[in-house]
C-alpha cells in the first residue's frame, strides 16, 4: 500500500501550472427570487450504509490529538475542589489557614469570592461553590490552586469545614409529597411539571376489554466519558479571560461565566477543542468560574481536571424515573387509552431537568396511535447527584417502560409481541399525543425488517436460534 | 525525590520526580508524551496503556521508580517521519475511533497482541482489548482494523471491505 | 495519592532489612506489581508513609519443581503463570484462574504473591491453591518459616504477615503434583470482574473402584476468607463417581459457605452459585483426570 504523504517534488504539475496556486474565481451573485427545492420525502440519504472515515482519525491514531489535559501553559497552576461528602448540611465554618500556609499552595477560594454564585441552563439554582448550604455530596465547598496537582490534592485534606449535617431527602416519591421538607426550602420540591392530554382517557378505559397497569423504574446512569472534565483559564493584561474547556456548549458557557464572574461576555473567550466523549455530561459549566477566579487571583493560568470519582458524584447523571403506566386495550390488543405518571429524580439542582421532563412526557406514550392519552410528569429535588443531560433526555427511560409494558400486555393477551406493536404503531400521517402530524414514518417497516433480521418466527415458534450475532439466547423486542 | 533513567521510544530519558509519581505522570508531565491518557488513574479503563519491556501495562499503576532501566514504548513511538504503523493506518481507514481518547491505549494493546500473535481470531482480539474501555464506538471497527493490520503485517492483501 | 518515601530493594533480603528498619515507626507497605495497592491509594488520604519496592527481587520470580514440590516465587506474574510450560502441563486450573484476573495489563504486572497478600475473600488465585493444599514461605528479620495457605489468611485484607515480613514462595506439595483440579469463577462480566463466587475442586481417581480419592473443595467470596468445604469433601471421599454425587456435593458445599448480601449479589444467589460452581469444578476435574489417564500424562499419584 502506497504511503499517503506526497511531497511537492512528487507533484511536478504544481510547478508547471501556476494557475493552480491562484485563488479561484468568485462565485456568481445570488439573484432573487431563489428557487426553493422541496426535497422528496422518505428518501434514504446516500450516506447511510457507506463507510466513513473521520477527518480526525489520523491524529487520534498517532496520539497527536491535544485534549484539554494535554495542554500546558507556561507558569500554570493546578486546581482541585474540595467536595462536601454529605447529602444535606449547613456549613458552619470553613478554615483554610492551614492549607494556605502549605508550601506550593498559591490561592484558595470559597463561595464568598464568587461575584454571583448561581448559574444553570434553565433555572439558575446551581452554585459554583456551596455557600451556607450543601445540597449533595458532590457540592464543592472550596477550591485550591497550587504548583502541582499533588500539592493541590494534599491541600484539600488540610481545609477544615464544619458541617451541621441535616437529614437528606433521597427518595423522589417522598420528595413529591407536600409534607416532605423542601430540599431548597422555601422553594417547593416539585420544580417542573408537565401535562399532556389528548382525547378522553377515562372514557377509553370504560370502553376497554382489559386494563393493564405497571410501574417501571430506571436507575441513575453516569456518562463515563473516557476523558474527565477539564478546563484552563488565563487572563490577559486587557482584562480578557480565555478558557480552554471540554465544555460542549460554549455560548451557554460564556453566558454563565459572564454571569458568575460579573464581567461582560465580550471579555470572555471559550475555546473548546476535541473532546474525549461528552454524551451530555459536559453540557454546562463546571469549574470554569473557579479556574477563572483562581487565575485572576494568582495572575497565572490555572488548570482543573476532574478525577474519575468526581465524574461520578460531582457531575450530572441521567435522571432516574419512576413511571406508572395504565393502558386500556381491546382483547385483540388495540390500545384505546393510556394514562401515564412520571416522576423524575431531579437531583440537587435543575441542570437540564426541564428539557428532560418535556421530552420524557411527550414521548412517554410511545410511537403508537393512541387516541386518548393523559401524561403527567413531575421533576423533584433530592439531595442526590445532579441529574442533567444524557443521550436521550428522558427518551430511553420511557422507552424501557412502554416497551416492557407492551410485552407484559402481549404476554397476558396471548398475542405475538411483534403483532401487537404492528397493530398500534404510528403510520404516515399519524397524530402524536401533542397533536403533531407525523411524516416520514417508517415504524412498521422497521419493526418488520428488524423481526426478519433477528429471525423472529412468531410467538412460540422457537425464537432465539443463531441470528448471526452470537449466543443463541432469547431475543426481545423494542420498537 | 527519585531519579529514573529508562529508554522511552528508543531514546534514553531521565527525570527526577517525587516518589509517588506514576509512570503515566512522568511520561506526560516530564517527557511531554501526552499520548497515554489519564482516564481513571486506577487501572480500570486502559487509556494509559503503554508497552513496558514488551508487555502492555497500565502506566497509572506503575510507579515511575519501578520503570528504572526499562524499555517503554508509547503511541508516539509507533510511527516514524515517513510511515504510520499498519494499526494506525487502518484505524484511520476504518474509522475505528470517534472521540479518540481511548485510541492510544487500544492501539498499544493491539500492537502487543500482534507482536505475539500474527493471526489473532476475534476472541483473541477481544481478550487482548479486555482492559481497554471505549465509550464511543462499540469496538467492532477496532476489531476489523486489527485483523486488517495483522493481514498487512503478514504481507497479505486486505480482505474486501463489506 | 498521599506522598510517601520509596525504597527500591535489590533483593528479598535487602527488602527485609528495609522493612525491619521502618516497620516499627511508620506505616510501611511492600509493593510488587502495585495493581491492587496503587488503585487503593490513589483516592485515599490514608496511604502508607514508606513503600518498599521489591519488583527487582529476581530470586522471587522463579518457577521450579524440586523435592518440595512446585515452587512458585511470589513475584511471578499472572501472565507468567499462564505462559509457564510446567504449570500449563501440571495445573491447567492455575492457568485458567490466572486468566480470569483483571485484564491483560493487570496480569502483566500483578503477582501471585500480591494477590494472596492483598487477601480479598474473592481473590482468584486462592481457591485453586487452597484445594491443592499449598504452603507458603514467609521471610522476615527472624528468618524463614512455612505456613499452610489454609492458615495464611485471617480475614478480609488480613494475613499472618507481620509488618516486617515478606511472602517469598508458594509451594504445591510434591504429593499433589499433577492432581486433577478445576477452577471456576463467576463474575458479573467476562473480564475485569470481581468474583461473586469462585470455587476449585481437586481429587485423585481410583480407576478400579471408580471413587473419589483425597477430594478437596475450596470456595472464595462466600466467607471472610477463602475456605475449604469440609462437609462436601467428607461426602466425596471414597464415594462412587457419578453425576448425582457431583450434584449432591455441590448442594452440601452450600452448608460450608457463609455468603453475605451486598450490592453485587444476595446471599441466596451466592448460595445457588456455590452449588452450581462446585458441581462444575468436580465435573471439570474429573474430565481432566480422564484426559490425563488417556494421555498417560498423570505425573504422580493414582493413575
Amino acid at each position: 500500500m502506497a504511503d499517503e504523504r506526497s511531497k511537492v517534488a512528487d507533484r511536478p504539475d504544481i510547478l508547471e501550472k501556476p494557475d493552480i496556486l491562484r485563488p479561484p474565481k468568485p462565485a456568481p451573485l445570488v439573484t432573487f427570487p431563489i428557487d426553493v427545492i422541496v426535497p422528496e420525502g422518505r428518501q434514504q440519504t446516500p450516506a447511510v450504509g457507506q463507510r466513513a472515515s473521520r477527518a480526525d482519525g489520523r491524529l487520534h491514531g498517532l496520539g497527536q490529538t491535544k485534549y484539554i489535559d494535554d495542554m500546558y501553559l507556561p507558569n500554570m497552576l493546578f486546581a482541585k475542589i474540595k467536595r462536601a461528602g454529605t447529602g444535606s448540611a449547613r456549613i458552619k465554618s470553613i478554615d483554610t489557614k492551614e492549607a494556605e500556609a502549605m508550601p506550593g499552595v498559591v490561592a484558595i477560594i470559597t463561595a464568598r469570592d464568587i461575584p454571583c454564585n448561581s448559574f444553570g441552563p434553565s433555572l439558575q439554582d446551581q452554585p459554583v461553590l456551596a455557600d451556607t448550604r450543601v445540597f449533595h455530596a458532590g457540592d464543592g465547598v472550596a477550591a485550591v490552586a497550587a504548583e502541582t496537582e499533588q500539592i493541590a490534592t494534599e491541600a484539600l485534606e488540610k481545609i477544615k469545614v464544619e458541617y451541621e449535617v441535616l437529614s437528606p431527602v433521597l427518595d423522589p416519591l417522598e420528595s413529591l409529597k407536600l409534607e416532605t421538607p423542601g430540599v431548597h426550602a422555601p422553594s417547593a420540591n416539585v420544580y417542573g411539571h408537565k401535562i399532556i392530554k389528548k382525547g378522553d382517557v377515562q372514557k377509553a378505559f370504560a370502553e376497554s376489554d382489559r386494563i393493564f397497569e405497571g410501574t417501571f423504574r430506571t436507575q441513575m446512569v453516569e456518562h463515563v466519558p473516557l476523558e474527565p472534565y477539564a478546563c484552563i483559564a488565563q487572563w490577559d493584561a486587557n482584562g480578557r479571560l480565555t478558557i480552554y474547556s471540554t465544555l460542549g456548549r460554549i455560548t451557554l458557557g460564556r453566558a454563565d461565566v459572564a454571569r458568575t464572574l460579573g464581567i461582560p461576555m465580550s471579555r470572555i473567550r471559550i475555546v473548546a477543542t476535541v473532546v474525549g466523549g461528552n454524551f451530555g455530561g459536559k453540557n454546562e459549566i463546571r469549574a470554569e468560574p473557579i479556574v477563572g477566579l483562581l487565575s485572576k487571583k494568582t495572575g497565572r493560568p490555572v488548570k482543573c481536571t476532574y478525577t474519575r470519582p468526581e465524574e461520578f458524584y460531582a457531575s450530572t447523571t441521567r435522571h432516574p424515573l419512576i413511571m406508572d403506566y395504565k393502558t386500556g386495550v381491546t382483547n385483540k390488543g388495540k390500545i384505546l387509552g393510556r394514562k401515564i405518571r412520571l416522576v423524575l429524580d431531579g437531583g440537587a439542582y435543575c441542570s437540564w431537568s426541564e428539557t428532560t421532563l418535556g421530552k420524557a412526557c411527550i414521548l412517554s406514550a410511545g410511537p403508537y396511535n393512541i387516541d386518548n392519552v393523559e401524561a403527567e410528569a413531575f421533576v423533584v429535588y433530592t439531595n442526590k447527584t445532579m441529574t442533567g443531560a444524557m443521550r436521550g433526555f428522558g427518551a430511553p427511560q420511557v422507552c424501557f417502560a412502554y416497551e416492557s409494558h407492551m410485552d407484559d400486555m402481549a404476554h397476558a393477551l396471548g398475542i405475538d409481541p411483534i403483532d401487537i406493536r404492528l397493530m398500534n404503531a404510528f403510520e404516515e400521517g399519524s397524530i402524536s399525543p401533542t397533536g403533531q402530524k407525523l411524516h416520514s414514518v417508517v415504524a412498521k417497516e422497521s419493526i418488520l425488517r428488524a423481526a426478519k433480521r433477528f429471525g423472529w418466527n412468531g410467538l412460540g415458534n422457537g425464537n432465539g436460534s443463531d441470528n448471526g450475532h452470537g449466543n443463541g439466547n432469547g431475543t426481545g423486542v423494542k420498537a | 525525590m527519585v531519579t529514573v533513567t529508562l529508554k522511552v521510544n528508543g531514546k534514553t530519558r531521565s527525570a527526577t520526580v517525587p516518589p509517588e509519581t506514576t509512570l503515566l505522570r512522568m511520561l506526560r508531565d516530564q517527557f511531554d508524551l501526552t499520548g497515554a491518557k489519564l482516564g481513571c488513574d486506577v487501572g480500570d479503563c486502559g487509556a494509559c496503556t503503554v508497552i513496558v519491556d514488551g508487555q502492555p501495562v497500565n502506566s497509572c499503576l506503575m510507579l515511575a521508580g519501578q520503570s528504572e532501566g526499562c524499555e517503554v514504548l508509547t503511541i508516539e513511538g509507533l510511527a516514524d517521519i515517513d510511515h504510520m504503523h499498519p494499526l494506525q493506518k487502518l484505524f484511520e481507514h476504518f474509522g475505528s475511533l470517534q472521540c479518540g481518547f481511548c485510541g492510544p491505549g487500544v492501539i498499544m494493546s493491539a500492537k502487543a497482541l500482534l507482536d505475539a500473535n500474527s493471526n489473532p481470531c476475534t476472541q483473541e482480539i477481544r481478550d487482548a482489548l479486555g482492559g481497554n474501555l471505549c465509550r464511543c464506538t462499540g469496538y467492532s471497527k477496532m476489531i476489523e482494523a486489527i485483523k486488517g493490520a495483522a493481514c498487512i503485517m503478514r504481507g497479505e492483501e486486505l480482505p474486501a471491505v463489506k | 495519592m498521599k506522598a510517601f518515601e520509596l525504597f527500591a530493594a535489590e533483593n528479598a533480603d535487602h527488602a527485609v532489612a528495609i522493612l525491619a528498619k521502618h516497620a516499627a515507626t511508620a506505616k510501611v507497605k511492600v509493593i510488587a506489581g502495585g495493581t491492587d495497592l496503587l488503585a487503593d491509594w490513589k483516592f485515599s488520604p490514608h496511604g502508607p508513609d514508606v513503600v518498599v519496592d521489591i519488583s527487582r527481587a529476581d530470586e522471587l520470580k522463579n518457577i521450579a519443581v524440586n523435592e518440595q514440590g512446585l515452587v512458585i516465587g511470589s513475584m511471578v506474574t499472572h501472565s507468567q503463570i499462564m505462559k509457564s510450560p510446567v504449570i500449563r502441563q501440571m495445573f491447567p486450573a492455575l492457568v485458567h484462574a490466572a486468566h480470569t484476573i483483571g485484564a491483560v495489563q493487570t496480569r502483566n504486572r500483578g503477582t501471585l504473591g500480591g494477590n494472596l497478600v492483598t487477601a480479598v475473600p474473592s481473590m482468584d488465585s486462592g481457591p485453586t491453591l487452597m484445594a491443592l493444599e499449598a504452603i507458603v514461605t514467609v521471610i522476615g528479620a527472624t528468618g524463614r518459616r512455612q505456613v499452610p495457605l489454609s492458615e495464611f489468611f485471617l480475614g478480609p485484607r488480613k494475613t499472618i504477615l507481620k509488618p516486617d515480613e515478606l511472602l517469598a514462595e508458594i509451594i504445591i506439595p510434591k504429593a499433589n503434583l499433577g492432581k486433577p483440579t478445576h477452577f471456576y469463577k463467576f463474575g458479573l462480566r467476562k473480564g475485569q470482574a470481581l468474583a461473586l463466587v469462585n470455587a476449585a475442586a481437586s481429587f485423585w481417581v481410583d480407576w478400579d473402584k471408580n471413587v473419589f480419592v483425597a477430594p478437596r473443595v475450596a470456595l472464595g467470596a462466600v466467607a471472610p476468607k477463602v475456605i475449604r468445604a469440609p462437609q462436601a469433601e467428607a461426602f466425596l471421599e471414597g464415594r462412587k463417581i457419578t453425576p448425582e454425587a457431583m450434584e449432591e456435593a455441590g448442594r452440601i458445599a452450600v452448608n460450608d459457605a457463609r455468603p453475605i448480601t451486598d450490592f453485587r449479589a444476595s446471599a441466596d444467589y451466592r448460595k445457588n452459585l456455590v452449588a452450581v460452581l462446585t458441581k462444575r469444578c468436580i465435573e471439570g476435574a474429573y474430565e481432566l483426570a480422564q484426559k490425563q489417564r488417556q494421555e498417560g500424562t498423570n505425573g504422580n499419584g493414582n493413575a
